[in-house]
């Protein structure tokens, strides 16, 4: 009965803190370290990209060890995801961006276990964070930017941002020219806000939930409890849909910028 | 670091400078250890495939041929043996008729032995109820004339006589008959 009440007696500022302990814990530094005055700490969430991406390593890995003429159930899995990189994902426009599909496939399965790796209690979602989603979308936005000019020649690459047989040119063309590249910009801060914010509201979402049991008491897990449990079995869901339109969108955006010229 | 919360950890430096290396680390590691040995495997088996369903293909086809082959030589085999067949048919027909003309000819042997056995019998029988006749006739007119009459005279005597009515049978009998 007193727990309960202690329970109930926490305070709003105290709650809010419950709520966003994670994410506070995922800055706390294990060990500090800087670079020309850099901060390269390694915090917890350092420590969770690095086990998000040795996971991904060893996923495909093991699978190409085991690798056999009569495939086993592993090594079909790990075929699936590969086929799945190789049909799937590329060649949304054309042959010639299938050569990135590694890339993407990579991104993809990376995405992946970040996310589900986040939804393991006491863990932290990397993929929540926007420092590490922007960083992913702007290595997209480099790579499309330097195959679209190594394939159309930087003129050709510029010039295809202009529509051709516009009226008035001496005031639409900068104009147009203007626009596209907001579009061309935009790309990359969309790509990571939705990752960014489709991850971290689904947490912050089942935290809130269950946070109503801290402030208006125990019998309010009756409501939280299945609450969080149908959001967090919801964000399984979202976790594989946002890695997979991460993924397919840099693979989209790699191509446009490829075949800027045809379209 | 702009907010102590973490929500909105724009810009956190470790994270990003961690991040770039990790990723350009994973990547590496992928393309080098990873995706070329499961590419290869895959593209391996679906040679493997291929090569099966050629093969396959190529099988199918000689079992056809053969198929063809073999159906051709059943064909001949039973034309073969509609022939032989039909050649012992003849032959067989051949053998019948022969062995039924050997059986009428042999028929028409002994008929003709038989006949010509008759025709000695008669012969014999006709000479004999003559000389019987003659004997008897000479007897009757020995008995009739009370004495002995010249053996050999009567019996030229009965033998013209039979001789006459022979040929006068013969005559009167034309067109019924041989005699």
């Amino acid at each position: 009965m007193s727990g309960m009440l202690t329970l109930g007696q926490l305070s709003p500022e105290e709650v809010r803190k419950e709520i966003i302990h994670t994410f506070e814990a995922g800055q706390h530094a294990y060990v500090h370290l800087s670079l020309f005055g850099i901060d390269i700490s390694i915090t917890k969430a350092v420590a969770f990209l690095w086990i998000g991406a040795a996971v991904t390593f060893l996923i495909l890995f093991i699978g190409t060890r085991m690798l056999k003429d009569r495939p086993g159930a592993y090594q079909v899995i790990v075929e699936e995801i590969y086929g799945f990189g190789r049909n799937s994902l590329a060649g949304q426009m054309g042959d010639e961006g299938r050569k990135f599909f590694p890339y993407t496939l990579s991104l993809f399965i990376f995405l992946l276990v970040l996310n589900l790796i986040g939804l393991i209690p006491n863990s932290y979602p990397v993929t929540a964070s926007i420092t590490f989603t922007l960083g992913l979308a702007m290595l997209t936005f480099f790579i499309s930017q330097y195959v679209g000019i190594r394939r159309n020649g930087l003129g050709g690459y510029v010039k295809a941002f202009v529509p051709p047989g516009l009226p008035l040119k001496i005031v639409f063309v900068p104009f147009m020219f203007f626009i596209e590249w907001i579009s061309e910009l935009s790309k990359p801060l969309t790509l990571a806000m939705r990752l960014y914010a489709n991850i971290l509201a689904g947490h912050l979402l089942i935290f809130i939930f269950l946070s109503f049991i801290l402030y208006f008491g125990t019998y309010m897990a009756i409501i939280s409890v299945p609450m969080a449990l149908v959001l967090y079995a919801f964000e399984i869901f979202v976790a594989v849909l946002q890695a997979y339109i991460f993924a397919i969108l840099t693979q989209v955006y790699i191509e446009i910028a490829l075949y800027r010229q045809e379209h | 670091m702009l907010d102590p919360t973490g929500i909105f950890d724009f810009i956190s430096t470790s994270l990003l400078f961690w991040e770039v290396i990790t990723f350009a680390i994973l990547l590496f590691l992928l393309y080098r250890y990873a995706f070329p040995p499961i590419r290869e495997q895959i593209d391996k088996r679906q040679r493997e495939i291929e090569g099966a369903i050629d093969e396959a293909q190529k099988t199918r086809e000689e079992a056809r041929e053969l198929l063809a082959e073999y159906r051709r030589q059943i064909e001949e085999a039973r034309g073969e043996g509609r022939r032989i067949l039909e050649d012992a048919r003849k032959q067989a027909d051949a053998q019948r008729e022969r062995t039924k003309k050997e059986a009428r000819d042999e028929g028409d042997r002994i008929i003709q032995r038989a006949r010509d056995e008759i025709g000695r019998e008669r012969e014999s029988a006709i000479r004999e109820v003559r000389s019987e006749v003659a004997g008897m006739v000479i007897q009757a007119s020995e008995q009739v004339l009370g004495r002995t009459v010249d053996h050999d005279e009567h019996e030229r005597l009965v033998a013209q006589a039979l001789d006459d009515l022979e040929a006068e049978v013969a005559g009167s009998s034309t067109g019924r008959g041989t005699a």
